[in-house]
């Protein structure tokens, strides 16, 4: 496989997962737009560009996985908050027991043990 | 070459000018999108712009262009916007194409594929009137034409096809000016379906 295609293939990966990321961190508790932009960037390899979380951000609250309101704040104009919503809560959990297996799964192959993992080792 | 001697204006005009540059080209980025769905990431992106340079106390000219690099370039931005399905797909996919195939039947078909063509939200307003102006000029020109070349006898231009019609020489006329009558929706037919494919290829 050409180097270009593993690179395809990651954006789409990290293309599908930020959004259950972004999720994941609205668990503990509301946050605002920059704030989670910001967490998500500093991870190493989740996000290539800050901006991109916004048509995601948007996105999440058209399926209603999450609601917006406004706060006011000390400093400069009000914030915009992101909170779970059960649907959203929903999505999570369905997508953390989803992607254990599936990581699980490729990994095992990915380090050629699937043989002995099928034979429950 | 920002030394603190310079004057603070200098600075404060040349971080503006990034900040409008890079707004000015996610608006263009983003022509394609609708007009309530681009506002609203302009929006966003302003504001995020705002808070990072609050956050950093000192709005120098690095301090900025750090702040719009880890945003990324305005076009991938755009990119990462997924038009729902229900308005490229099934939905309003259908309005489109109901308007394209009205704008090819003459006369109340073009008013009808006007009207659906105002109502649907996949083109934007200048590809709405650059559309609608190409069926106003492939109406009147040809209009124009045919008031001039008939203009020693008026008669009933609209009797299409009468199979009886004693002279073959007008008969010809009829079929010409037939199949003009039906060319004058084609462009703006194909123009907006140009508009749409280029619309769900950018979704995609």
């Amino acid at each position: 496989m050409e180097p270009g295609d593993a690179r395809k293939t990651l954006s789409q990966l990290r293309r599908g997962t930020v959004e259950f990321c972004v999720l994941a961190l609205l668990r503990d508790g509301e946050r605002y737009g920059f704030e989670l932009v910001r967490e998500l960037s500093d991870v190493d390899g989740l996000v290539t560009s800050e901006g991109t979380i916004y048509p995601l951000l948007s996105r999440l609250r058209k399926e209603e996985l999450v609601t917006t309101f406004w706060q006011e704040s000390e400093s400069g104009p009000p914030r915009r908050y992101y909170r779970l919503t059960a649907a959203g809560t929903r999505a999570l959990a369905d997508f953390t027991a989803e992607w254990a297996r599936f990581r699980a799964s490729v990994d095992a192959i990915l380090d050629g043990r699937k043989g002995s993992d099928r034979h429950g080792d | 070459m920002q030394s603190s001697t310079e004057g603070k204006g200098v600075i404060a005009m040349e971080t503006d000018r990034l900040v409008d540059d890079y707004l000015r080209r996610l608006e263009a980025a983003a022509a394609h999108l609708g007009r309530p769905r681009r506002a609203e990431l302009v929006l966003e992106i302003r504001e995020h712009i705002e808070t990072a340079l609050r956050e950093e106390d000192a709005a120098s000219e690095a301090a900025v262009r750090n702040v719009l690099e880890r945003l990324g370039p305005p076009e991938e931005i755009v990119e990462a916007v997924e038009i729902p399905p229900e308005e490229t797909r099934a939905g309003t996919r259908r309005l489109e194409t109901a308007a394209i195939v009205a704008l090819l039947v003459p006369f109340l078909g073009w008013l009808v594929g006007a009207a659906l063509v105002m109502l649907s939200r996949a083109w934007s307003a200048r590809e709405k009137l650059v559309g609608l102006a190409l069926l106003v000029l492939a109406l009147v020109i040809p209009a124009v034409g045919f008031v001039i070349g008939s203009s020693d006898g008026v008669s009933e231009p609209v009797r299409v096809g009468a199979p009886d019609e004693p002279t073959t020489s007008t008969g010809d006329v009829e079929v010409a000016f037939m199949f003009l009558v039906f060319a004058i929706g084609l462009p703006s037919a194909v123009y907006f379906a140009w508009r749409l494919r280029r619309e769900t290829a950018t979704a995609a």
